[in-house]
């Protein structure tokens, strides 16, 4: 061997080896000193998890501080299907048929399949979690937190849901709270449509949140959101969490009180309720009384506050808190079950009949028809338009009753048609002076033919046809309509609230309330404050105990101008409705006495083909200098007569408000004390009588 | 010559020949330093197993099982050592051989160890040794490498190369390639037959990548080191591990990366990552450095040495704690494939440490009797 050549040979290994160190130390270098920052942050966002925490929504209590919509925390079984995934089939179905076994003996009855099922289920996105079992009892999550080993994949989640300590009442007005959909996502992330306002905190949203759908949930949705929670978490490389690196608290959403009166809210329910069930299936001689649904509205008069809001059918909102199936929401939607999560009272829209017809007479008044000294006629039964030859030229009163000498007052009092066919008449034929919409104008001035403006999702503008908008919608779609043109008698039928008008129970309750004011007319509303509560352990409406955050004041949307003479004859005959012995509810107003007397309008309208819908809307009490309190629509379509049926149930609503007596609202827990009042409402609405006529 | 050099001081030409005097403090010192460090490494890697010190406990055994035995060995001339190169090369084949029956377990799909009890013996790792012995002591006994001693020589490193491909363990494979081609290299292989040699091995590792000889995990290993886009989650967080330790790393125990386990097998083949995160460049540095000093010395020793026999041992044991060091340190670093072979002194595990450490008792020992 030689030696010369070793050593060379030695210096040349020597120098490979020198060559792989400075290789190993300029790449050590790169990775350490100049790249430092972005493997820094890679290595931060592979062990840092940042947990969005939502915090509980605010509640929603009534006006006098009560709770209808609570939170409370029901635990959930449910699937996270990526360790799952990684397990394997086999040992996958091991484990579910061990789940599903093991819920079943502790008492959650789970079917294999069902597991199975969802563990397929593609609406759930990879990462989210697949509930299996809610509403599981605390010794089952104990068994199942123990056994983490046993169950790979199956999580215990403790969920803030809401609770219904009363049950359905108000169901419709409150909404309910559901997991916010990729629409909704996109609009509360996207455009900044409605920001924070000042430097509020933003309420960010992700998926899997909970988000309010209809009613106050919805409209309220930013004020009862609260403001989530953010935890930073450092996990290992197995998911499992090593420690909390950070963490800023949720804040709870407000407290928003409603206006409603829950007492007054269940009463009014309770009643609706019986009377539509009393009576479907009653045959009238305009068919069968289907009743499919119905709504009341209770609105302070002076401040637009609405006190109850009732709508039938209804539902228990409990029944939504865990995710809803597609079964449920068809039947929640089902129109032959009358649409339980429809709010009839602001979404419904019916055709007001005779209580539109203090809008047809102050558009007479205007145009000085009637007035002093001119507002007699002498009503025949029929009337006929003069210059008209033919079978659709005459026009009847209900049962072409003879009501023999009528004026403006008597006419509202026993709802002559006839007087109103001919005031009609005469507006249409004096148009060049008047022009084409003067009943339409009136109607406008007490905001019909648009939403009143609630804050409410969902709300129906209704219909007030003119010549022009007809004429519109005949040239947008001539197909459909058999003429573009208004003729004397669609004057005629819009003075009665008939033809093409559509109101909804809440704007009907509106006219009313602004005749009860004297013409002014206040934006119906259903918040009253909302509140921050200073010891959450209290109850939220316990006083004292809570800072107002922001209040709603009454808000005047404009002024009817209502001429005094014009005013006190409309009161008068309103009044003479239920106080004259001739009036359309005087029968029913005399069964259940209101403790003051009330003001109001019975109607009766025609839909074709189908029963009447029964309508009745007014107020009290009614007296010189005496403050209104309560403004109250009743509508229920396919019901027979206004006067024996509408009005009925809105007297004997408001009877026991009147004199002090209304019956507490029942909490769910007590639902057995309230059998009685239910037995009663049920009775009383067989017994309702009427004056025994339309109008 | 040194021996007459210090002759005309008789008192200590006397002791000048005791190879005892002649211990390489650098290297010895060196590989203590390494060793605390590896046991400080394996301490921060095992702590989230809650196995209290157990592994740190085990590793200390293993260490001073492994000192014992350098020491032992670095007394003993290395001539006579390598006298038993046959019987010792016979061992490691039938180790080697053994592994890949029954007798052995199959961990991560590879069959390379026998479970004796709580310990599991690596043949591949003594086989080695027993393999640097064996060539040193056939190419040392000859004066001229031709092509029938190359072949030879190439006979005796193609058997564990053979042999650890079928466990399959391509990481030790290439250990014995490397540091056989190394040791021919010294020995005085001609130029020409090493270009050849080369040449066909690049051929023989195309073969082996397209034939599917290798399990798809290695070979996935192998192709994502080429392809960055495929780079496999361990290198993924080794990087990031290493990366985001900075100028001085998060210190002690303190690593995010480690403390999370996001880094697999890091207290064995992927540790550097943990010196990476915890101690920084600074440390980092440190630790190659401290590698680099023992691989002088095996080169130093190497280039002493007083015969052909020492020099290609200390050439074989230099060469394979090279590739170990580079290797390692590379895949973690991201320059090298991934392949599972432990970092000297440093990664957990018994069979590597008692190794490393017999491999530098016998460098100490070409290095202590180069006077005798």
């Amino acid at each position: 061997m030689d030696t010369n050549s070793t050593q060379v040979r030695l210096s040349a290994i020597g120098i490979v080896a020198l060559c792989l160190f400075a290789a190993l130390f300029v790449r050590l270098w790169f990775l350490q000193g100049i790249d430092r920052q972005r493997f820094e942050a890679a290595s931060e966002s592979n062990r840092l998890r940042v947990v969005h925490e939502e915090g509980p929504r605010g509640r929603i209590l009534d006006r006098n501080g009560r709770v209808i919509v609570d939170n409370r925390t029901t635990i959930v079984v449910a699937l996270d299907r990526e360790p799952l995934r990684k397990i394997g089939e086999e040992r996958r179905q091991e484990v579910f048929a061990d789940l599903a076994d093991t819920l079943t003996g502790l008492g959650v009855p789970t079917k294999l399949g069902t597991v199975e099922r969802r563990y397929e289920d593609q609406r759930y996105s990879p990462q989210e979690y697949v509930p299996i079992a809610e509403e599981v009892p605390e010794d089952v999550e104990l068994f199942l937190a123990e056994r983490a080993d046993r169950f790979p994949g199956v999580v215990v989640e403790r969920r803030t849901v809401r609770s219904y300590p009363y049950g359905s009442v108000a169901a419709q007005l409150i909404g309910y709270v559901g997991e916010i959909n990729e629409d909704e996502l996109a609009r509360v992330a996207g455009d900044g449509a409605d920001p924070p306002p000042g430097d509020a905190p933003v309420k960010e949203y992700q998926p899997g949140d909970s988000y309010g759908k209809g009613g106050v949930e919805s409209a309220e949705e930013s004020t009862l959101r609260a403001i989530p929670g953010r935890r930073t978490i450092e996990v290992n490389a197995r998911g499992e969490v090593l420690g909390e690196i950070d963490r800023t608290e949720a804040v709870p959403g407000d407290d928003v009180w409603l206006s409603i009166d829950l007492d007054l809210q269940a009463h009014a329910e309770r009643l609706l309720a019986a009377k539509i069930r009393s009576l479907r299936g009653r045959e009238s001689g305009e068919g069968t009384l289907n009743a499919p649904q119905g709504s009341v509205v209770i609105i302070q008069p002076g401040t637009g506050q609405v006190l109850a809001m009732a709508s039938y059918p209804s539902y228990n909102p409990s029944i939504l808190v865990n995710g809803i199936s597609s079964d449920l929401w068809g039947q929640l939607n089902d129109p032959n079950n009358g649409r339980p999560l429809y709010n009839w009272a602001l979404q419904g829209t019916y055709a007001p009949g005779s209580t539109f017809k203090p809008i047809t007479a102050l558009a007479g008044w205007r145009a000085g028809i009637i007035g002093p000294g001119n507002e007699e006629i002498v009503d025949a039964g029929t009337y006929t338009l003069t210059d008209c030859e033919g079978a659709g030229c005459t026009f009847q009163n209900a049962g072409r009753k003879k009501l023999g000498e009528v004026d403006f007052a008597r006419s509202m009092s026993v709802s002559s048609d006839v007087y109103y066919y001919r005031l009609a008449e005469l507006l249409w034929n004096d148009r060049v002076r008047l022009g084409d919409t003067p009943i339409q104008d009136a109607a406008t001035d007490f905001g019909l033919g648009v939403e009143t403006g609630i804050a409410l999702p969902g709300e129906s503008p209704g219909r007030m046809p003119t010549p022009a908008n007809r004429r519109a919608a005949y040239e947008s779609n001539p197909e459909v309509y058999l003429t573009g043109d208004w003729f004397t008698g669609d004057n005629v039928i819009t003075s009665i609230g008939q033809g093409d008008v559509l109101v909804t129970p809440l704007q009907l309750a509106e006219v009313y309330a602004t005749i009860a004011t004297g013409g002014v007319r206040y934006r119906p509303q259903v918040i009253s404050k909302v509140t921050r509560p200073l010891d959450p352990a209290e109850p939220p409406g316990q006083a004292g105990n809570y800072e107002v955050v922001r209040t709603v004041e009454p808000e005047e949307t404009g002024r009817v101008e209502l001429p005094e003479d014009f005013y006190l004859k409309l009161l008068a005959g309103l009044l003479g409705v239920t106080q004259d012995p001739d009036g359309t509810a005087n029968g029913s107003w005399e069964a259940s006495p209101t403790a003051w007397a009330m003001g109001g309008k019975t109607g009766t309208a025609q839909v074709a083909g189908k029963a009447d819908s029964a309508l009745f809307a007014g107020w009290g009490p009614v007296a010189a200098g005496v403050q209104p309190e309560y403004v109250v629509s009743v509508v229920i379509p396919e019901a027979g007569f206004g006067g024996d049926v509408a009005a009925p149930l809105a007297f004997r609503i408001l009877a026991p408000a009147s004199d002090g007596t209304l019956p507490a609202a029942c909490p769910v827990a007590a639902a057995g004390q309230c059998r009685e009042a239910e037995a009663q409402a049920a009775r009383a609405s067989l017994g309702d009588v009427g004056s025994g006529g339309p109008g | 010559m040194l021996e007459s050099a210090a002759a005309p001081s008789g008192f200590r030409s006397r002791n000048l020949g005791d190879p005892r005097r002649h211990v390489d403090v650098v290297l010895a010192g060196a590989v203590g330093a390494v060793l605390v460090i590896g046991l400080l490494l394996v301490y921060s890697a095992t702590r989230r197993f809650g196995d209290g010190n157990g592994f740190v406990v085990r590793q200390v055994a293993f260490a001073v099982v492994g000192l014992a035995a350098a020491a032992g060995l670095a007394l003993v001339d290395y001539r006579r050592v390598a006298d038993w190169w046959q019987a010792l090369y016979a061992v490691g084949v039938v180790l080697l051989l053994g592994v890949l029956t029954p007798l052995g377990t199959v961990v991560n799909g590879t069959s390379g160890w026998y479970r004796l009890g709580p310990i599991a013996l690596q043949p591949a790792e003594f086989a080695k040794l027993a393999t640097i012995l064996a060539i040193a002591a056939y190419l040392g006994s000859v004066d001229r490498v031709d092509l029938w001693r190359l072949g030879a020589a190439l006979t005796l490193l193609a058997v564990p190369v053979g042999l650890t491909l079928l466990q399959p363990d391509l990481g030790s494979a290439l250990v014995f390639i490397v540091l056989g081609i190394g040791m021919l290299v010294v020995a005085g292989v001609r130029m020409k037959h090493l270009a050849v040699l080369v040449s066909l091995g690049f051929v023989a590792i195309l073969v082996i990548l397209n034939s599917g000889a290798l399990d798809d995990y290695q070979t996935e290993r192998l192709t994502s080191f080429v392809s960055p886009d495929g780079q496999s989650y361990n290198v993924d967080q080794a990087q990031k591990a290493i990366g985001s330790g900075g100028l001085t790393g998060y210190g002690l125990t303190n690593g995010p990366q480690t403390r999370g386990g996001y880094v697999p097998e890091q207290q064995t083949d992927f540790i550097f990552t943990v010196v990476g995160e915890e101690f920084g460049f600074v440390g980092s540095s440190l630790l190659v450095a401290l590698l680099g000093v023992i691989i002088w010395r095996c080169w130093r020793a190497a280039q002493l040495a007083a015969d052909p026999l020492g020099t290609l041992i200390c050439v074989g044991v230099m060469c394979m704690f090279l590739f170990h060091v580079f290797e390692n340190i590379g895949m973690a670093l991201g320059i090298m494939p991934v392949t599972g072979i432990p970092l000297p002194f440093v990664s957990y595990g018994g069979s590597s440490l008692v190794v490393s450490f017999l491999a530098v008792g016998l460098v100490q020992s070409v290095h202590m009797h180069r006077f005798s």
